[in-house]
């Protein structure tokens, strides 16, 4: 069965580099969506998982450590893998975004093969 | 405590990191005895602000054409395909929030921690942006692609918490 992807980024033209750069990687998911914030992101997940989400950090409404916490309440998404995508490379934010529930993390700006190496070991 | 030249070779490698990462541009740094392809007359300022230690805004500016360009080559589109503003700034605003980060992961061990905002963009002419008295100012021009010239700006001063 394909796998499904969801990008999570307040800015709309940064959603398409992502989804641009997942092709350019190699990638492939059968289904794709986006979301412009935290919130949206938990009404469509509410309405059905992901297998991985691609998620900024420093959003408004609801940012993206908020977002990991939330959508680790939903029993729906206990599969789902989170990647955070974020300017943010404090190791401390890092660890702590990790610890509450992200599975990988890439800074911008970022290459197609940064996400071929932190995505690909995920998906299999 | 950091230095302005250390700040100013950081905010230019940071910018080219950017650039030739996500756009795919290459840029030169004009310096001054250098003339720089003249600034639009309409310009587009992204501006993003940082607290900590040193407190203040990172902004680039360049002209409408560029910004057009700049969005084109970041999204692997034409760039005579129509652009909505909205759009062009958002791609100018991401520009700003990327160059900050990068500037951020090159100086916070010597500066500390760099609270950063969300980016904000303005469209006008002649924009200019300030921060006040016991400001310091680094500006870096650059040519890109040996077309367009583009500014960054760093307004910061040290924190009086």
């Amino acid at each position: 069965m394909g796998k499904s992807l969801m990008i999570v980024d307040d800015s709309a033209t940064m959603r398409k580099i992502i989804m641009r750069t997942v092709r350019m990687s190699g990638l492939e998911f059968d289904r794709t969506e986006e979301a412009g914030s935290g919130v949206e992101a938990l009404q469509k997940l509410e309405g059905g998982p992901v297998d991985v989400i691609l998620c900024d950090i420093n959003m408004p409404e609801m940012n993206g450590t908020e977002l990991v916490k939330k959508a680790r309440e939903l029993a729906s998404c206990s599969g789902t893998k989170i990647v955070m995508v974020s300017t943010e490379s404090a190791q401390d934010l890092i660890d702590q975004v990790m610890s509450d529930g992200a599975d990988g993390y890439i800074t911008k700006p970022f290459t197609p093969e940064k996400f071929q190496e932190k995505l690909a070991p995920l998906l299999n | 405590m950091i230095t302005t030249m250390s700040l100013r070779d950081s905010l230019l490698d940071s910018a080219k990191e950017v650039f030739e990462t996500m756009a795919f541009m290459a840029l030169e740094e004009v310096h001054e005895d250098q003339e720089a392809p003249r600034l639009e007359d309409e310009t587009l300022l992204g501006t993003i602000t940082f607290k900590g230690s040193l407190e203040g805004c990172l902004a680039i500016c360049c002209g409408c054409h560029c910004a057009r360009t700049i969005g084109a080559n970041m999204l692997g589109a034409d760039p005579d395909e129509p652009m909505s503003d909205d759009e062009m700034s958002d791609a100018i605003g991401e520009v700003a929030n990327m160059v900050m980060g990068a500037l951020k992961a090159r100086v916070q061990d010597e500066v500390g921690t760099m609270e950063v905002s969300i980016p904000s963009v303005v469209r006008g002419r002649e924009l200019r942006n300030s921060l006040g008295d016991r400001a310091s100012k680094i500006t870096v021009t650059v040519n890109l692609e040996e077309e367009h010239s583009v500014q960054f700006s760093l307004l910061y001063r040290e924190s009086g918490d």
